[in-house]
């Protein structure tokens, strides 16, 4: 995926190398770490300059094109820009995983995207067709799972729902009979799919509408919150799968959650979104290697109370444990600052006894680029 | 219609209005087998209604409510039928909307206009299973006979209902829209009695209300015995006109409705 014009708060890695699906297809892997191990593979293949237009004139394969897509709710005063000019390519059979705080335009963007919310400006082409110009042909390719819906009927077994919901995508369910049975075996469904979905538990009702969406072997899906309700077990089960079909079927993912392990995990790119707009669009590793930010954690017994003060005057982010004797501190910081607290330390006679490096994590980035609108607004 | 793509264990096909059909209206058949309390319910409340309307009348009016019971039957089944109309379909969307499949429906590739007729057809069969047999078991309470030419009787009722499956769509478009307004609508079937009851009185322009004209001509089939081709064909013309007329006008609506709400973006917003 490249975002066009909204990349601006997070550089895009410009590495560009040959990516080859070859070695990347074992669906027996039976780790989901590994399987990141393989979508960073993946990732550092299909990254594209940001800047450049002609990215998205390319020989790449999009999968989804949105332009200059703009969504405002209410009039006036009272008005709310839910999405706010967002361009962006998403390239074939690649899992993109959509961030956000509530209220920053997660939903809107993928219910415009789908058209299930009319926007104000911009396009959207699926598979290259304008949805709004051929919606019936452009639906061809498109399924979603909806967050806080049932996305199936609970009154029809397991099986039904997908043979159902298989027909209404445009495929006749016969045909994908195998499909069926595999993503029941793989869900871990095979001893309920003759079960009324009402009678199911919750995880198991979640994963029932991820299979029905995959049911007509739809090319792009949006999944809105898919692990939410999932045990850890079953969450991985479906990052696998998800990671299975993408790597073997080229199924493109678009995937909204507030779970980043999930994103971390799964997903070849990040999109950030803060107040309807993207702030950052990159791979996982490159968002996490781009933030000049290092934590450090140190232990002393020379760290006094009186260096403590003198370090809290120089750094804002610090925390520090008393011990006995000593002190543990813990410091947020960039590469001067890091410079700078050896250095004081080194001045006041400390000797090092432990010191340990904590790798920021996905979730330390979100809270960067989208401090100021964390919950100001209600979800859209 | 899609071809979906290529799967590793075989080669999916694209599905046909067919399959569509097939498929709503198996979910439909599954859901009449599985659930049959649902169903079952409803008859006896009918049943129930039906017993305290004739016994109840009997008591008061005598002679009179018999003299008239062939009238009042007819009118009680098209009512019957009506209502199980109206009320599934508009009621379907509304719960629709709440399960969130009211969306995948509307992303369908076959567009959702068939969906939503196919579910029309299927809401309509339903409707006729269960009004056949509370108008058996009205004949067998009452002791009355009618005139039951099967095709008629079919076509005259299928139309009539038409019309008001039509206000089911409306409403269920308004119920898209304001979600709390869905209940408040069903009150509506409740002025079908009035349009059930028109032809007791001259019809002049409330033959061109759902139901009137259907009303009048299901009378005359089901008590004179009158066949489809010995209606004049302006009496048919106009049926048909009301019947075709208000299905589109409610479909118009709900398109709109599902539409603004798109704007809005309260479409499965509940």
């Amino acid at each position: 995926m490249t975002a066009r014009e909204n990349a601006g708060a997070a550089s895009v890695t410009d590495a560009v190398t040959a990516f080859s699906e070859e070695g990347t297809a074992d669906s027996s892997d039976a780790a989901v770490g590994f399987d990141r191990d393989r979508s960073m593979e993946r990732t550092a293949a299909v990254t594209r300059p940001a800047s450049s237009e002609t990215a998205a004139t390319d020989d790449r394969d999009i999968a989804i094109s949105v332009t200059g897509l703009s969504k405002r709710f209410g009039e006036g005063d009272a008005a709310v820009t839910a999405v706010d000019d967002v361009s962006v390519d998403i390239e074939t059979g690649s899992i993109v995983g959509l961030l956000g705080p509530n209220g920053a335009g997660k939903t809107t963007l993928i219910k415009s995207i789908l058209g299930m919310v009319v926007p104000d400006a911009g396009t959207v082409r699926i598979r290259g067709i304008d949805l709004e110009e051929r919606p019936r042909a452009a639906y061809s390719a498109v399924d979603a799972m909806l967050e806080g819906a049932r996305n199936d009927y609970w009154r029809l077994t397991v099986r039904e729902n997908l043979r159902y919901f298989a027909t209404i995508s445009g495929v006749d369910p016969n045909s994908v009979r195998d499909r069926h049975d595999r993503l029941l075996a793989q869900l871990d469904l095979e001893a309920k799919a003759d079960v009324p979905v009402r009678d199911l538990s919750r995880g198991m009702k979640q994963k029932v509408s991820l299979a029905s969406v995959l049911a007509g072997g739809a090319e792009v899906v949006f999944l809105d919150e898919p692990t939410l309700g999932l045990d850890v077990e079953s969450s991985r089960t479906l990052q696998r799968e998800l990671r299975r079909l993408a790597a073997e079927e080229d199924l493109t993912v678009v995937l909204s959650s507030h779970d980043m392990d999930v994103v971390e995990t799964v997903c070849d790119r990040v999109l950030i979104m803060s107040d309807g707009a993207i702030v950052a669009d990159d791979t996982v590793d490159a968002l996490l290697s781009d933030t000049d930010r290092h934590c450090v954690r140190i232990t002393s017994a020379d760290i006094d109370a009186a260096l403590v003060s003198r370090l809290r005057r120089r750094f804002d982010a610090i925390e520090a444990d008393r011990r006995d004797p000593g002190h543990r501190i813990e410091v947020v910081t960039d590469s001067d600052g890091l410079y700078d607290l050896l250095a004081m330390l080194r001045d006041a006679d400390v000797t090092l006894e432990r010191v340990r490096t904590v790798e920021p994590d996905l979730e330390d980035v979100f809270v960067d680029l989208t401090a100021g609108d964390q919950g100001d607004r209600g979800d859209r | 219609m899609s071809a979906g793509r290529p799967d590793a264990t075989g080669t999916p096909r694209p599905a046909g209005y067919y399959h569509l059909a097939r498929a709503v209206l198996y979910r439909e058949y599954l859901l009449f087998v599985r659930y049959p309390a649902n169903a079952i319910g409803g008859l006896v409340i009918s049943v129930f209604f039906f017993g305290l309307l004739f016994y109840g009348g009997r008591a008061i009016a005598g002679q009179a409510l018999t003299d008239s019971i062939e009238g009042i039957i007819v009118g009680y089944f098209l009512w019957s039928l009506s209502v199980g109309a109206y009320s599934s379909i508009s009621n379907d969307i509304g719960s629709e909307v709440q399960w969130g499949t009211l969306e995948r429906h509307v992303m369908s590739p076959f567009g959702f206009a068939p969906v939503v007729l196919l579910k029309g057809v299927a809401k309509i069969v339903r409707s006729f299973l269960t009004s056949a047999v509370l108008l058996a078991v009205m004949l067998v309470i009452t002791g009355t006979g009618l005139e039951l030419n099967f095709v008629t009787t079919v076509v005259v009722a299928t139309l009539s209902i038409v019309s008001v499956l039509g206000l089911g769509l409306a409403a269920g478009g308004v119920t898209v829209l304001y979600k709390q307004i869905g209940n408040w609508l069903n009150l509506l079937q409740f002025g079908f009695i009035v349009l059930i009851s028109a032809p007791a009185f001259d019809l002049g322009w409330l033959r061109w209300l759902p139901l009137a004209q259907g009303s009048a001509l299901l009378q005359r089939t089901m008590i004179d015995g009158v066949r489809l081709w010995e209606f004049p064909p302006a009496e048919l013309a106009v049926l048909l006109a009301v019947a075709v007329g208000y299905f589109a006008a409610g479909y118009a609506v709900f398109q709109y409705a599902t539409r603004r709400a798109r704007r809005l973006g309260v479409l499965g917003d509940y």
